[in-house]
C-alpha cells in the first residue's frame, strides 16, 4: 500500500444478539495498522480479543464502523466475496490447531492452495516451500496425531503461508503448548515477520509471547488501551 | 454402522424383489389365452377343485377342442396329491404330485424332457422338474421319491417348463395317482386348449350352464392372475419390509452424518476460514453420505449375487406347498437397489448437510 496502511479500524462497534438482549462486545474502536507490524493484543478473558481479530480477518461484520484491510473495506464484501477474500488475503493460526486429523501434514498445508488454480506440480512445490520454512519438510507424510503439539502448530502455520497471504492472525497461537515449544513458535512469526515482512496480529494471554511483538494493545471493556511502541522505528500512527 | 445398515437394506430388499420378480415370471409364462381349466364351481385352485371323473371324460367328447399335429385330442385330466416329502436338508415340506395326462405336457409352454424320459404308466415312475431335483431327498434321476407312507416313484426323468408354475411339481400319470391314493373316482381339474377363440367362449358356456356339468371353466390368464395375488401380497409385504428397511438405513446413515457434523464443527469452521465455501461443505458432506451408502449397497448387492445361482422354494400362500422360484436379479432389481442407496444417501445426508452449512463460520470456529 502506499501509504503503508494494512488495517484501519474506524469507530468500530460489535455487539452480538443473544435471545432479546444485545450484548456489546466493542465499542467504538479505532486503531490503526502499519503494513510489516507485528501486534501482540492481549486482555482479560471475554473482552473481545477474539471478536476484534474475526472482524480483521473477515470472518464476521463489524456491527457499525468501517475495517479496511488492505485498502478493501470488508463491510462492503458480500458473504461469498469476503470469502474469498480470505482465501487471498489471511493467513489463519488457532490456539488448537485445526488440522483437518484425516489429512496428512502436506495434504493440510495443500488444503488452501485448491481454492487456487495452480496445478498439482506448482501445489507440490509451495507446500514442500512452506513446510521447508517451518522446518517440517519431513514429515509431510504423518499425520496430525502422529505429531506433538508444536509440530501441529507449525503444520498449520505452513498452511497459513502457503497462499503468501496479506496479513496473518494468530488467536492465542501458543496457549496450548509447552514454554519450548511455544518458543520456537513465537520465533517461527518473528521470523516470518522479519524476513518475509508479513503483517501480524496475535492475540496472547502471555507476556513472554507478548514481548516478541513490536506493539502491544490491550483491550479492556470494549476500548484499546495502552498502545505500547516496544520498536522504534514502528510508531503508532493516530 | 451406516455401511452394514445399508448393505442390509440393500441385500433384503434385492432378495425380496429378485424373488417377486421371479415369481411373477413364473406365473406370467405360465397358460396359452386358448387354455381352459375347468374346476368345480366356487373353487378358485386346482386343490380345492375336484369333480367326478365321469364328468371329466364326457368334457373330452365336446366339440371344439384342440388336436395337436397328431391327431391327440389336447385335453388333460389333472389329479393332485400334496405329500409331505423330506428336503436335502432334512427338513419336511410339501410337493405338488400331480397326475397327469399325455396332453398334460403339451398344455405347458415349454415343457421338455431334459434328462431321462417320460414316465410309463403302471409302472410306478414318475418324472421331476429339474430345480426340485436338488432340492429334495430321492429327487433325483434314478432316485426313488417317497411321498408320505403310500407313494413311491422311481425318478426316470428330470423337465423343465419354461420357468412356469409346472416347475415345482412331480409328474405321475394319472392312474397311477388315483390307485395310490383310493381317488381312482375323481379329478381335481380338467386342462384343454380350445380350437379357437369361438370355440372356447362356446366351450365356456357349456360347460358352465349345461346341466350335464355345471362347472368352473376358467381361461388360464385369468387363473394364473388370480393366483399372482399371493404373489402381489408377497411383494407387497417385501415393499413394506423394503420401505421400512429403508427408513431404518436412512436414519442410520442422517443419524452417523449428524454427529459426523457435529464432532466435524471446528473442522467445518476451519474450512470456512480458510475460504471453502456453503456450497463445497454441502457437497463434500453430501458426497461423504453417498459414498458410505454406496459402499452398504454395493456390498448388498455383493451379498445377494451368489442367490442368483439358486432356485428357492417359497410357500405359496393358496395351495402352502413349495414353490420354486428362480432368483431373478435382473436390471430392475439392480436399479431399484441403486436408487434406493442414492436415496438413503441422500435424503441421510441432506439434513445434516444443510446443519453443516447453516453453521456461522465464527461458532463453528469456537466449538472444542
Ligand atoms: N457468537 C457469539 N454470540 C454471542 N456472544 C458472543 C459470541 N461470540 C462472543 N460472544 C461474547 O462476546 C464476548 C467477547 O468474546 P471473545 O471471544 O471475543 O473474547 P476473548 O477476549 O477472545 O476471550 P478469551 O480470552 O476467553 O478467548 C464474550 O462475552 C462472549 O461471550
Ligand atoms: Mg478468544
Amino acid at each position: 500500500m502506499a501509504d503503508g496502511l494494512a488495517i484501519e479500524l474506524r469507530a468500530v462497534t460489535k455487539q452480538y444478539k443473544r435471545d432479546e438482549f444485545t450484548v456489546p462486545v466493542l465499542e467504538s474502536l479505532d486503531l490503526v495498522v502499519r503494513e510489516g507490524e507485528f501486534l501482540a493484543l492481549m486482555g482479560p478473558s471475554g473482552s473481545g480479543k477474539t471478536t476484534l481479530l474475526n472482524l480483521i480477518a473477515g470472518l464476521d461484520y463489524a456491527s457499525s464502523g468501517e475495517v479496511i484491510v488492505h485498502g478493501q473495506d470488508l463491510g462492503r464484501l458480500s458473504e461469498g466475496q469476503i470469502t474469498r477474500w480470505r482465501a487471498n488475503n489471511v493467513g489463519f493460526i488457532f490456539q488448537l490447531y485445526n488440522l483437518i486429523p484425516v489429512l496428512t501434514a502436506f495434504e493440510n498445508v495443500e488444503l488452501p492452495l485448491l481454492l487456487t488454480n495452480l496445478n498439482r506440480k506448482r501445489r507440490r512445490e509451495n507446500v514442500m516451500t512452506a513446510l521447508r520454512a517451518v522446518g517440517l519438510s519431513e514429515r509431510e507424510d504423518h499425520y496430525p496425531r502422529q505429531l506433538s503439539g508444536g509440530q501441529e502448530q507449525r503444520v498449520a502455520i505452513a498452511r497459513a503461508i502457503v497462499t503468501d497471504p496479506y496479513l496473518l492472525v494468530a488467536d492465542e497461537p501458543t496457549g496450548d503448548l509447552d514454554r519450548k515449544s511455544a518458543e520456537e513458535i513465537l520465533n517461527l512469526l518473528e521470523q516470518l515477520n522479519s524476513e518475509f515482512d508479513k503483517t501480524i496480529i496475535m492475540v496472547t494471554h502471555d507476556p513472554i509471547a507478548a514481548q516478541k511483538a513490536h506493539r502491544l494493545l490491550h483491550l479492556d471493556k470494549g476500548q484499546l488501551i495502552g498502545d505500547v511502541v516496544q520498536v522504534p522505528r514502528l510508531g503508532a500512527a493516530s | 454402522m451406516t455401511v452394514i445398515g445399508t448393505a442390509a437394506v440393500v441385500a433384503c430388499s434385492c432378495t425380496l424383489f429378485g424373488m417377486v420378480e421371479g415369481l411373477r415370471h413364473a406365473q406370467k409364462i405360465s397358460g396359452d389365452p386358448l387354455d381352459l381349466i375347468i374346476l368345480r364351481p366356487g373353487a378358485d385352485t386346482e386343490t380345492t377343485s375336484g369333480f367326478d371323473r365321469i364328468k371329466a371324460d364326457e368334457l373330452a367328447t365336446l366339440d371344439g377342442i384342440a388336436r395337436d399335429e397328431n391327431g391327440v385330442l389336447l385335453f388333460a385330466k389333472e389329479q393332485l396329491s400334496i405329500p409331505v416329502v423330506e428336503r436335502s436338508n432334512g427338513s419336511r415340506a410339501n410337493i405338488i404330485v400331480r397326475g397327469v395326462s399325455p396332453a398334460s405336457a403339451k398344455l405347458r409352454p415349454k415343457f421338455t424332457i431334459v434328462e431321462g424320459r417320460d414316465f410309463e404308466p403302471s409302472k410306478g415312475e414318475c418324472i421331476v422338474s429339474k430345480t426340485l431335483a436338488k432340492r429334495f431327498n430321492g429327487a433325483n434321476l434314478g432316485g426313488i421319491l417317497r411321498c408320505g407312507d403310500k407313494e413311491s416313484y422311481r425318478v426316470v426323468g428330470l423337465f423343465t417348463a419354461g420357468g412356469s408354475a409346472a416347475e415345482s411339481e412331480v409328474w405321475v400319470d394319472i392312474k397311477d395317482l388315483g390307485r395310490n391314493n383310493q381317488q381312482e373316482s375323481s379329478v381335481n381339474c380338467v386342462q384343454l386348449r380350445a380350437a379357437g377363440t369361438e370355440e372356447l367362449v362356446k366351450l365356456k358356456t357349456t360347460i358352465e350352464n349345461d346341466t350335464r356339468f355345471k362347472l368352473a371353466a376358467k381361461r388360464e390368464s385369468d387363473y394364473f392372475a388370480a393366483q399372482t395375488r399371493s404373489s402381489t401380497f408377497l411383494q407387497f409385504f417385501g415393499g413394506l419390509i423394503a420401505v421400512f428397511l429403508t427408513f431404518g438405513a436412512m436414519f442410520a446413515a442422517a443419524n452417523t452424518m449428524y454427529s459426523a457434523v457435529s464432532t466435524r464443527t471446528r473442522e467445518i469452521g476451519t474450512m470456512r476460514a480458510l475460504g471453502f465455501g456453503r456450497m463445497d461443505v454441502l457437497i463434500c458432506f453430501l458426497g461423504e453420505s453417498i459414498i458410505l451408502c454406496a459402499m452398504g449397497g454395493a456390498l448388498g448387492l455383493l451379498a445377494t449375487l451368489p442367490l442368483t445361482a439358486l432356485s428357492f422354494g417359497t410357500l405359496n400362500f393358496d395351495t402352502f406347498t413349495e414353490t420354486t422360484v428362480n432368483f431373478r436379479l435382473g436390471p430392475t432389481v439392480m436399479i431399484v437397489a441403486v436408487a434406493m442407496t442414492a436415496a438413503m444417501g441422500i435424503l441421510g445426508g441432506l439434513f445434516p448437510a444443510i446443519r453443516a452449512v447453516r453453521l456461522q463460520v465464527i461458532s463453528a470456529l469456537r466449538e472444542v
